[in-house]
């Protein structure tokens, strides 16, 4: 019984041990938001106290410097538009292709699987090239993309919760007469709903914090600059690295997240569990 | 309860369909100017982004013509121009660096020997052409650089026991500059500095005065000894004195070798301008960043230049580095309109009025047009200190970096000398990496 | 029924199918065809064989980045996997507060790869600074500083798969367990690591895949720097690609043989869980 107490001390030391590596690095980024930019490399653990403290400067520069908030603005329409239309889409998509049998839609259930372990890479200078011919470097252009690329996942989830739900219930809908986009969205879509929860937040995580597509295809040269590319932008040196604005920024992006994190934490953990197991 | 989520659902299905169908009018927007044309220029100075920025609003206003402005992040030009020009709406106004640059540019340089602005610079010959005589480039300032140093520090050192010499004058050598530049460190805390020279900023993207403006001596040192203005693969014959000033830069820094790959211009920059040194090498164009600094000290009339003594032949008369890799080129792809509406935009800057007080107090540039009257140069200690040593009856040395061979042969030569200043390598191996990287790069950029 | 569904294709599949032709089908197969190509934009392609890919080979920077690669994945996904499941066993317990510690360490992995690969060159560099040397001193302290990332940024990723795995294991047979008598050691080699190996498989392929695929935390972190000594894959694909002119069918010969890596991991994944699921 001892034995156990200690032991259940010596738990809680680790787990408050392992909490604080957790946090000082996000605590460090704060720390130093509020310190005048010359001081941050000089004295990166010192209080920002006394002739260091720079008050909202940074954060004043920031801003200023990258459009902060038009770029969390493109980054939220992007992210909720991509993760609306990959949600309705690739849902109706895996539905069509569990309930139509046929050869063709075996072809394109495997094509959407296999696009799953293609590397970004793989198709970056071809696929920007081409989103540059269709005129796609707009937020709705990113939305079209997002759905592309990330249909492959979202298919292959939604096509495994399909496969388990009974034939029966679609059938007797049909027969009272329903069509099937009626019948999708009155009797399969609410079933689906707990992977639809997961596909959105795995997605939403996926888009939000996406660097290289956007930067790639709206790029430096549009308006629509989202928060990853903002960052790396402004890091990018611009001819003179200010990394008192550069912590500034990180923390404010960075708050949206831990916000949206907080708000629907049981949900993102389970889809994320959900996703790996099944992913 | 269900209903509504089923209607909600609907609904952004529809918006999102909406959205999918409108994209294709999304874009025609953008171009509904297209008689117009629209100038869209790639600026190549990070330092003067903003005022970039001001001068297109200012010309939508006065002439109703859009004018965006997209700045590349430093070191970043040749990659963000390669990416952009490709793009559907691509610069109509850029820039290349000089006869290397319009090489690698040669598809999209529109002729410009029919411009106003070309007609009017002050000396015809600077402007870059063709094999075919056509005019591609046409330069829009004339720059110099060398050591900047602090006055006052300097005055307070000649005034000190035993000091090396008495004026800035006597500094005419490599030789002396050494001496002093020792003495001055080892009395660094009666100066009140913590070092003579700023951080030699080796941060990737940051070490362009050290793999570009300082190699330029060297360079031009070895094209001078064989009689040529470029070659295919270089001895680096002149290494030694690179090194010396280089080894003299590190050596007697308020910061210590190790770290100076955490180090950016800026931070040069600021170290010069709060007075805790009393050197940098840098050029005018970087009188803004240590005006802006917050806590400046150093007082305007104490910011002078020195040539960049390294040990080369006839140093007495040597002069600073004077040149420019700044030349206006036009993408001879885009439409006639948008082509005529960027020459346009550049004859406006070099004419009219309020272009004219941009381009010269705004921008700091020293513009080579007879638009421009004498009164109208940079008036700050900078520039003027440049334009009296172009008067002084000192040789410049000519910009020769404009035939280095490219951004990556750059990057590589400012990693190796960053390793090089940490101690990991040895400057046998800094010399016979540069030569070789020369060599490919050449090679490469002939293809 | 499913002759009147078919009917609907132009609703149900035709928005998805379009996008991902343009997203993916297309630019997949001008990229493949590409990478045997000679091009600076994708419209003036010339065939040249096998040429990229022999230039790939002799390329000093892409193997040493494939070493790298696969010397940073090696050690990311033992250290991950092994500090993840240690903390999934502290967390189930069934200690009071369990719910606040998993709250935490799952939080890093929500932030996005550049904003990461800030704050840790910040602290590293902040770090290194009382020793007077930054991260570009020496290729080892970006290798080090980018397995520390990826470990604060996938522990908490990992530990709750194996929570879930770990809390699969059923009551009864840990406690007929505890009362054969047997160690906490025991049960744990015993009982617990056999009935978590699904879990174990999957994120030992997670952990892979993601350190191979890594470009974010790379670029935002060294950038490659010192001398592209520490670029990874995927940055030195980017580099090529868009840092050096000329070089764009050597960048897509690149992308097919990283490709094509990261696909045999994928593909022994699906293998190895298939056969798994055979045999229980």
């Amino acid at each position: 019984m001892k034995n156990n107490k200690v032991s259940k001390v010596l738990t809680y030391i680790a787990l408050i041990a392992l909490v604080i590596l957790f946090i000082t690095p996000i605590i460090f980024v704060v720390m130093n938001s509020f310190k005048g930019k010359l001081f941050i490399s000089d004295q990166p653990f010192a209080l920002p106290k006394g002739e260091m403290f720079a008050g909202t400067a940074n954060y004043v520069t920031g801003i200023e410097k990258t459009d902060f908030f038009h770029a969390v603005g493109y980054s939220a329409f992007i992210t909720v538009f991509s993760v609306l239309a990959i949600v309705v889409f690739t849902s109706m998509t895996a539905w069509y292709i569990v309930r139509v049998k046929a050869k063709f839609t075996t072809a394109l259930y495997f094509m959407f699987v296999f696009s799953m372990i293609v590397p970004f890479q793989m198709i970056m200078f071809t696929m920007s090239k081409l989103a540059d011919i269709l005129h796609l470097n707009s937020p709705i252009g990113m939305v079209v993309l997002y759905l592309g690329f990330g249909a492959g996942l979202s298919v292959f989830m939604f096509c495994g919760f399909v496969k388990a739900i009974p034939l029966e219930i679609e059938e007797a809908a049909m027969i009272d007469g329903c069509t099937p986009i009626q019948t999708y969205f009155k009797i399969v879509f609410p079933i689906l709903k707990p992977t639809a929860i997961t596909v959105a937040i795995l997605n939403a995580m996926w888009v939000w914090n996406d660097y290289l597509l956007p930067y790639l295809v709206i790029g430096v040269s549009t308006k629509y600059k989202t928060v990853p590319v903002v960052v790396q932008y402004l890091m990018g040196s611009y001819g003179s690295k200010d990394y008192g604005a550069l912590m500034a920024l990180l923390v404010l992006a960075i708050i949206p997240i831990v916000v949206f994190y907080f708000t629907c934490q049981k949900h993102i953990i389970e889809g994320v569990v959900a996703g790996a197991v099944k992913g | 309860m269900k209903r509504n989520k089923l209607l909600a659902v609907a609904l952004s299905t529809a918006m999102v369909a909406g959205a999918l169908t409108g994209c294709g009018g999304g874009s025609e927007e953008a171009k509904k100017d297209d008689s117009k044309g629209s100038v869209y220029y790639l600026n190549f100075k990070p330092e003067v982004a903003e005022v970039w920025e001001e001068v297109a609003k200012k010309y939508t206003e006065e002439t109703g013509v859009d004018v965006k402005v997209v700045t590349a992040a430093s070191g970043n030009y040749e990659s963000t121009l390669k990416s952009e020009i490709a793009k559907t709406d691509a610069p109509t106004l850029f820039q290349i660096n000089g006869p290397i640059g319009y090489q690698s540019w040669k598809d999209y340089c529109a002729d410009l020997s029919d411009t106003d602005f070309y007609k009017s610079l002050s000396d015809q010959s600077l402007a870059i052409k063709g094999e075919d005589g056509g005019v591609y480039g046409v330069p829009y300032t004339i720059e110099g650089y060398g050591i900047i140093y602090n006055d006052e520090i300097m005055q307070k050192y000649f005034a000190t026991s035993g000091a090396k010499a008495a004026t800035t004058d006597e500094i005419n050598s490599f030789d002396k500059l050494k001496e002093v530049v020792e003495d001055m460190q080892s009395k660094k805390d009666e100066l009140g500095i913590e070092g003579v020279f700023a951080s030699t900023s080796l941060l990737p993207g940051e070490d362009w005065r050290w793999q570009t403006h300082l190699a330029d001596l060297p360079i031009y040192a070895e094209y001078n000894a064989k009689d040529v203005d470029d070659l295919d693969t270089i001895e680096f014959t002149y290494n030694d004195k690179y090194k010396n000033i280089f080894d003299l830069y590190i050596e007697n820094s308020c910061t210590e070798p190790t770290m100076l790959g955490s180090k950016g211009v800026n931070d040069s920059m600021a170290e010069f301008a709060l007075g805790k040194v009393a050197m940098v090498q840098n050029g005018n164009w970087a009188w803004g960043q240590i005006s802006e600094t917050q806590g400046n000290v150093v007082k305007e009339e104490n910011i002078k230049f020195m040539p960049i003594y390294c040990g080369l032949d006839d140093e007495a008369n040597q002069g600073l580095c004077i040149g420019t890799e700044n030349y206006f080129a036009i993408n001879s792809k885009a439409s006639e309109a948008s082509q005529k509406a960027s020459v346009d935009f550049v004859n406006w800057l070099i004419s009219s009025e309020t272009g004219k007080d941009y381009m010269t107090n705004k921008l700091g540039n020293n513009a080579p047009f007879t638009t421009f009257s004498d009164s109208e140069k940079p008036s700050d200690p900078l520039a003027q200190d440049m334009l009296g040593s172009m008067e002084s009856g000192k040789t410049s040395i000519p910009w020769v970096f404009t035939t280095f061979p490219s951004q990556t042969f750059k990057d590589n030569f400012g990693a190796a000398l960053l390793e090089y200043a940490q101690g990991t390598k040895t400057w046998e191996d800094v010399v016979s990496y540069v030569n070789e990287q020369w060599a490919t790069e050449k090679a490469a950029v002939a293809e | 029924m499913e002759k009147n569904i078919k009917r609907y294709f132009p609703i149900f599949v035709l928005p998805t199918l379009i996008a991902f032709l343009i997203a993916f089908v297309i630019p997949f197969i001008m990229g493949l065809y590409l990478s045997f190509c000679d091009f600076t934009t994708v419209t003036n392609s010339k065939f040249v064989g096998l040429s990229n890919y022999m230039n790939t080979f002799s390329d000093k920077e892409f193997l040493n980045a494939l070493w790298f690669t696969v010397k940073f994945a090696l050690i990311a996904v033992v250290t991950i996997n092994f500090f993840g499941f240690i903390m999934a066993l502290l967390l189930t317990k069934g200690l009071k507060g369990t719910n606040f510690f998993r709250t935490v360490f799952f939080m890093p992995n929500l932030i996005g790869g550049i904003v990461l690969g800030y704050i840790w060159q910040s602290m590293i560099n902040g770090v290194l600074a009382h020793y007077k040397v930054t991260m570009l001193m020496d290729p080892k302290y970006g290798f080090w500083g980018m397995v520390i990332l990826m470990n604060w940024q996938m522990i908490g990723y990992i530990m709750i798969i194996y929570i879930a795995g770990l809390q699969n294991v059923s009551p009864d047979l840990l406690e007929a367990a505890r009362i054969d008598g047997a160690t906490e050691l025991q049960t744990l080699i015993k009982i617990k690591i056999p009935m978590v190996m699904p879990s174990i498989t999957i994120c030992l392929f997670l952990t892979i895949t993601n350190s191979f695929k890594m470009f974010d935390q790379n670029l935002a972190l060294t950038a490659g720097g010192p001398s592209n000594k520490t670029a990874m894959l995927a940055l030195d694909i980017y580099n090529t690609f868009y840092g050096k002119v000329g070089f764009e069918g050597v960048g897509q010969a690149k992308a097919v043989i990283f490709f094509i890596i990261v696909a045999i991991i994928g593909i022994s994944q699906v293998a190895i869980s298939r056969r798994k699921e055979v045999e229980s």
